[in-house]
């Protein structure tokens, strides 16, 4: 749920599956990352960024691996597998013919 | 949807649940600690960058708990939860739980034996192949359904109609003795053209049906209960010789358990094929050249392409060509089909409407009972008002309330349902017990099958969900502002028309309705038992024996039946035998018009018909009022009759008729004597004209269908004078089969047979519905009379006297008692209209019993409200005012 502007249903799984495209991460660098990259607009906290990743795992989208950060902290970390990739550019298309529509709708406006 | 991954997931759910608890616990607090230490890197101390941390996010048991509701198992862990928290308040009170699965099983064991009635005589699919396609075919006369075919007609069918692919002829009931081991037997079976057993599709328990070349041959298909009963279940019996009516017959199969026929009520035991009839089997009717004699009922099968429209429209035209060919034929309309092993459809009508009958009155003893439930779950409400308070407080949110509240009423459901469905086992068992006084064999057996226990389980948790959520619904709504002021939170001041006082009227309601029905039907038992029957009601022995069916001429019966006589009525502690074919009130024996000689009448009156012995009269009890028994019974000389009241009455007027001629066909009978009338068919009925003949006379023309009886006074124990009788029938013939031996007061309980069901069912449930309200009043007055007990105190301090107070309360149950006797009398009313046909001797708006109901409903309702109100107006005042 982000608090700055309330997240569409389902698009969470999107922004959190771009997010890995670009290398593994673990919980907070996902957070933080969606953050920094939306400026501030989303911003995802546990409460729902755990659920999310867990579903992604469930699907067979991200695997999580535990290891050691550099402050010798055990976190668990993700990467996005190769189904999760076809998904996400299945997704990406999905999101883009929706946007487009979105936007000729409301372009429409008198 | 469940994906691998997610079935992966449930798996870990179910059997690694610790592990996945400990991995989500460090995952979160994981975040949390990187969350805390980047704070503290931004210069923030400890505490106050995991402050900073809380308020940037939702807490880890927050987050936590979102992770648990997402994963796949959430739903049955919550389930789990609420029956296991169900589970431990049901067994912290017994009583309440005792009390409610009783109450839902009086009702649903009342519907599930009703409902046993209906899938029994109306759902359950014919024992045959393909029911769909199979119909059962009549003859209509003056387009009045449904008559028999002649064997003629039914060739013309067979070989014309192309909508058919196959169609069979049968004589429904054939009767046949049986000897051998043991005593004989008489059984009953059905005469079959050879192609039946295909053409019904019947599946064999054992060996084939009839081949098409065994038309003529003595062959015989045993039906299940007799093989078992008559031959042990001998595995290898295919093959063997068996006697039917003392000639060999040899077994070449046995029909499966259940099978008796198309028709699922007529009991027939065995099937022999039809070309062979007359020479083996004496059969009623067995005419294979007139078209004037139907006695043939006829299956058949539709072809796989016509529709039954089809066949319909075929059949007509068939109907036309035939009886062009053959204007002389008495049958002249049409033909008329059905699926085979349907409800008769000539009763069709009336079997639904009584079981509809029996059915709404079973569903008002469950809406009673359900009513019950619901107030029983408001009481125990009221007493958990701070658990619900506290468990909100927590947190918990309405709807988890409601999913527990709906798991308590589900597991009293299904204990409801389980104990009620035991009930019925128990019911139909007692019910299948009635036994109907028919000439013919039947089989009204009922028992719970699988229909039975789908519809009672699916109908208990109706009714918990149903009348368990209406509480729920006020439960979870509680007005806080009473609750603040320490008072009773679901009570709505001011209003009497509350949840609990709507659900007591609708129970008396229903249990008006219940009463008057119950009350309607005891009155016309009482009244059936009172009727005047015209004869002996006690006393008298009968037995019944068919020589026929043993190979004996007509004369050889006569003489047989006379010997017999003479022997038996020189029996010590006998006063009087006599023999005839059938006794009155046996359901209808015979009958036929009659008219005077000499005075042609367009509509001729029918007639009873019977066929007497020597001193019957005497024996059975039956009055002469004028005249005198017949001067003398030679067979060849002119005949004499003796004829009833309502025969005088309805041929002479005033006139006298001692020695007038009266004809039947053209046969001319002299009356000798009157008796006094008789109720011949039915208790219910009016007194009917009845003939009675001499047996003498009259058997070699009109031989008895269904054997002849031996009619016995006796003046002390029946048990040894039924035992010296069958000895003096084998002494003179030991291989007669001797068959309905009963008392009259036996035969007479029988022929009480649907006022006794009526009574039984209707008593049951209206006891049952009384009960069950009167406990409703009496626990609504109660937690009433408990939440006012402040009030009835200062009254009474206040110099309130005690009975002011008693009627205080007592004036309120009254009240509600009265505001459902009126609607209830209405509604009674207009369902007692429903039963006119079933009544004997009163009217459905029966006045004593329209008014001794109410009254009656209102003293147990008093009785109800009283207790509680003595309870209240024994409070001590000083005690009263410190409640709090």
């Amino acid at each position: 749920m982000g608090k700055s502007a309330e997240l569409l249903q389902g698009t969470l799984d999107l922004l959190v599956l771009r997010t890995l495209e670009c290398g593994p991460l673990h919980g907070v660098g996902i957070a933080d990352r969606v953050e920094q990259v939306s400026r501030g607009v989303f911003i995802v906290g546990p409460g729902s960024l755990f659920p999310a990743l867990h579903r992604l795992a469930e699907n067979g989208w991200i695997t999580g691996e535990w290891s050691e950060t550099d402050a010798k902290r055990r976190v668990k970390t993700y990467t996005i597998t190769a189904s999760g990739r076809s998904r996400l550019a299945a997704e990406k298309r999905n999101w883009k013919k929706v946007f487009t529509a979105m936007n000729r709708v409301l372009a429409e406006e008198v | 949807m469940l994906t691998p991954g997610r079935l992966h997931s449930l798996w870990n759910w179910l059997f690694h649940r610790y592990a996945l608890e400990t991995e989500l616990d460090a995952e979160v607090k994981a975040f949390y600690e990187t969350v805390v230490q980047r704070n503290m890197d931004r210069g923030h101390s400890e505490p106050e960058a995991r402050r900073l941390a809380r308020l940037q996010f939702d807490s880890p048991e927050t987050a936590k708990e979102q992770v648990r509701d997402a994963r796949p198992g959430a739903s049955l862990s919550s389930i789990a939860r609420d029956v296991r928290y169900s589970w431990r308040r049901i067994s912290k009170a017994p009583v309440f739980a005792l009390v409610t699965v009783l109450t839902l099983a009086l009702g649903i064991g009342a519907n599930a034996t009703i409902f046993s009635i209906v899938s029994r005589f109306v759902l359950r699919a014919p024992p045959v192949g393909d029911p769909a396609t199979l119909m059962a075919l009549h003859t209509t006369h003056h387009a009045a359904c449904c008559s028999s075919f002649s064997w003629p007609l039914f060739s013309d069918l067979e070989g014309q109609a192309k909508t058919f692919s196959s169609m069979a002829a049968y004589e429904e009931l054939v009767p046949a003795s049986m000897s051998g081991a043991g005593d004989p037997l008489r059984v009953w079976g059905q005469a079959t053209t050879a192609n039946f057993f295909d053409v019904g599709q019947f599946r064999m328990q054992l060996g084939r049906g009839f081949r098409s070349d065994e038309e003529h041959l003595p062959v015989v298909v045993l039906g299940h209960a007799l093989w078992q009963q008559r031959f042990a279940a001998d595995p290898l019996i295919a093959g063997k010789s068996i006697l039917l009516s003392g000639k060999p017959f040899t077994v070449v199969g046995v029909a499966p358990a259940g099978f008796h026929g198309v028709d699922q009520i007529l009991d027939a035991q065995f099937w022999v094929p039809l070309g062979n009839l007359d020479s083996s089997l004496s059969s009623k009717t067995a005419n294979f050249q007139s078209r004037n004699n139907h006695w043939l009922a006829v299956i058949g099968r539709l072809n796989a392409r016509s529709q039954p429209a089809q066949a319909a429209a075929e059949l007509d035209v068939l109907a036309k060509r035939i009886s062009k060919a053959h204007p002389d034929a008495d049958w002249d309309d049409g033909f008329s089909f059905e699926r085979a092993g349907s409800l008769p459809p000539r009763d069709r009508s009336a079997i639904l409407l009584f079981v509809s009958a029996l059915s709404l009155v079973a569903l008002m003893v469950l809406g009673i009972a359900g009513a019950n439930v619901a107030n029983l779950f408001l009481a125990q409400a009221a007493a958990r008002q701070r658990e619900f308070a506290i468990r909100l407080a927590l947190g918990a949110t309405r709807r988890h309330l409601l999913h527990q509240m709906l798991t308590e009423n589900i597991i009293m459901a299904l204990g409801g349902g389980l104990v009620g469905l035991a009930f019925s086992i128990w019911a139909t068992g007692a019910l299948s017990t009635f036994h109907i006084p028919a000439p013919v064999p039947l089989d009204l057996t009922i028992s719970v099958d699988s229909r039975v226990v789908i519809v009672s389980l699916f109908l208990s948790f109706a009714t918990a969900i149903l009348f368990g959520l209406i509480p729920a619904w006020t439960i979870v709504r509680p007005i806080i502002a009473n609750g603040l002021k320490g008072e009773d939170q679901l009570a709505r001041p001011g209003r009497f028309l509350s949840l609990g006082n709507i659900l007591v009227i609708a129970q008396i309601t229903l249990s008006v309705v219940l009463l008057c029905s119950t009350g309607l039907f005891l009155r016309s038992l009482q009244t059936a038992s009172q009727i005047e029957i015209g004869f002996r009601s006690s006393g008298l022995l009968m037995m019944a024996v068919d020589p026929r069916l043993h190979g004996y001429s007509p004369e050889r019966t006569t003489q047989f039946l006379n010997q017999l006589r003479e022997r038996v009525a020189a029996l010590p502690g006998v006063r009087s035998a006599t023999y005839t074919d059938s006794i009155p009130l046996s359901g209808g024996n015979r009958s036929d018009g009659f008219q005077i000689v000499g005075q042609p009448a367009l509509s001729l009156p029918s007639v009873e018909l019977y066929m007497i012995g020597p001193a019957y009269f005497e024996t059975i009890g039956t009055a002469l009022i004028s005249g005198h028994f017949f001067p003398n019974e030679n067979p060849a000389g002119p005949k004499f009759a003796i004829i009833n009241q309502a025969f005088a009455e309805k041929l002479f007027k005033n006139q006298n008729p001692i020695g007038q001629l009266v004809s039947d066909n053209g046969l001319t009978f002299q009356i000798t004597g009157e008796v006094k009338n008789v109720k011949s068919r039915f208790l219910g009925e009016d007194y009917r004209p009845v003939l009675y003949r001499s047996l003498a006379q009259e058997i070699s023309r009109d031989p008895s269908f269904a054997g002849y009886r031996i009619v016995v006074q006796f003046s002390n124990e029946p048990a040894a004078v039924a035992q010296a009788v069958r000895a003096e029938i084998h002494s003179l013939d030991p291989t007669l089969s001797i068959f309905d031996s009963q008392t009259m007061q036996e035969h007479l309980r029988d022929a009480l047979f649907l006022p006794r069901l009526a009574g039984s069912v209707f008593g049951t449930f209206g006891a049952l519905g009384l009960l069950l309200a009167a406990v409703g009043l009496y626990g609504v007055m109660n937690s009433w009379v408990s939440r006012r007990t402040h009030e009835m105190g200062i009254r009474l301090a206040l110099g309130a006297h005690v009975a002011e107070v008693q009627w205080l309360i007592v004036r309120r149950g009254m009240l509600l008692t009265l505001l459902a006797i009126v609607p209830g009398l209405a509604l009674a009313w207009a369902v007692s209209k429903l039963f006119t046909s079933v009544l004997y001797g009163i009217q459905p708006d029966d006045l004593l019993t329209f008014s001794v109901v109410p009254v009656f409903l209102a003293s147990v309702a008093l009785f109800a409200c009283w207790i509680p109100a003595r309870r209240a107006s024994s409070v001590e005042p000083l005690d009263a005012l410190r409640h709090e």
